[in-house]
């Protein structure tokens, strides 16, 4: 699968439960895949999705908050994983969409093919899930629904040529719409 | 003071410690009420969820941390218009502060100025004032930084 296929996909599977999408390519795909006003686009602050994702978890505990995430984006901010493992969310599902690429910025590697992300996130206490097809993808999100998270989902992705248009709102109307709909 | 915020509706305190800031961090450890984060950026990132989720926060760091989140203050507090308290700790206030501090604590207030942030010095006598002044700007959804100076070398 490609990029926005991933992100379609999930972004359906998801319902209703919030949604705080990483910057560039993936904010991007969510806005034109499946807009939603339950989806927070972080358009900048590369890295902070998840943290953005454990305040709302924190503050939300009947809610199931997604955050989609990249590879690129984990490598910055490493250090949310653990502050996410020593706080426990049990409502938090963090999807990484792993192309091994900076895809946002012309598709520049990143490491994520050199470390063991699984084991780093198992050992800050996420229970991991690999996932490839279409179908794993739906039977992941039935898996997890009866699951206590932290949990974090690796998508593999492979590397496409497909840019995708900004996203179509503004920041202030990204943030009055999601938080209508969760608060 | 720290007391004085949680009465205040200030229900989320985290950061990255300083020693400038020690008494207010014990107090609030003591009251099981801090988080401290890995990086400054990480406790606005989660200070963000609580905000969209209706809950303010105060935010403290050094200000070598200040620096640290200028990314995340531009292109995500001030984007999105989140509330949010700064509180900081002035190293580099004195001249014979440690040689690690001096820099910062030169360029502080011009950086401070630059992104537009609206900031006031705390001292003895009006804390208080200025902290009701902090509080009240969240209203407005806007970011307030509070700073205590380093007045003593370790």
């Amino acid at each position: 699968m490609i990029r926005s296929q991933a992100i379609k996909l999930c972004a359906k599977m998801t319902g209703i439960n919030p949604i705080i999408s990483a910057n560039g390519f993936i904010s991007r795909d969510l806005f034109t895949e499946l807009d939603k006003p339950t989806n927070f686009y972080m358009i900048g602050s590369m890295g902070l999705a998840s943290s953005i994702g454990l305040g709302i978890a924190l503050k939300n505990p009947r809610k199931k908050i997604f955050v989609f995430d990249g590879d690129g984006n984990i490598l910055m901010n490493m250090g949310s994983l653990a502050t996410i493992g020593a706080l426990r969310p049990r409502n938090l599902i963090h999807i990484v969409f792993d192309n091994h690429s900076h895809e946002s910025t012309g598709g520049q590697p990143t490491i994520s093919n050199n470390i063991k992300l699984e084991k780093i996130a198992k050992s800050v206490n996420y229970k991991v899930f690999h996932v490839h097809t279409k179908n794993e993808i739906e039977n992941i999100f039935k898996k997890v629904k009866s699951v206590y998270g932290p949990i974090m989902i690796i998508i593999k992705i492979k590397k496409s040529k497909n840019t995708s248009k900004r996203v179509g709102i503004d920041s202030l109307e990204i943030k009055s719409r999601f938080m209508n709909s969760i608060n | 003071m720290f007391d004085y915020f949680l009465k205040r509706n200030i229900h989320n305190f985290v950061g990255v410690p300083d020693s400038t800031l020690k008494f207010f961090i014990d107090q609030g450890l003591q009251k099981k009420k801090i988080i401290i984060t890995t990086r400054e950026e990480e406790a606005i990132g989660l200070a963000t969820g609580f905000a969209l989720s209706n809950s303010y926060s105060l935010i403290f760091m050094q200000n070598a941390g200040f620096a640290n989140s200028l990314s995340s203050i531009t292109s995500l507090l001030q984007l999105y218009r989140i509330p949010m308290i700064l509180l900081i700790g002035w190293r580099g206030y004195l001249k014979t502060d440690a040689p690690e501090h001096l820099t910062i604590g030169k360029i502080q207030p011009s950086l401070l100025k630059t992104l537009e942030i609206e900031s006031k010095i705390l001292t003895k006598q009006n804390w208080k004032k200025n902290s009701d002044w902090a509080i009240k700007n969240l209203q407005k959804n806007q970011i307030s930084a509070l700073i205590i100076r380093r007045e003593f070398d370790d």
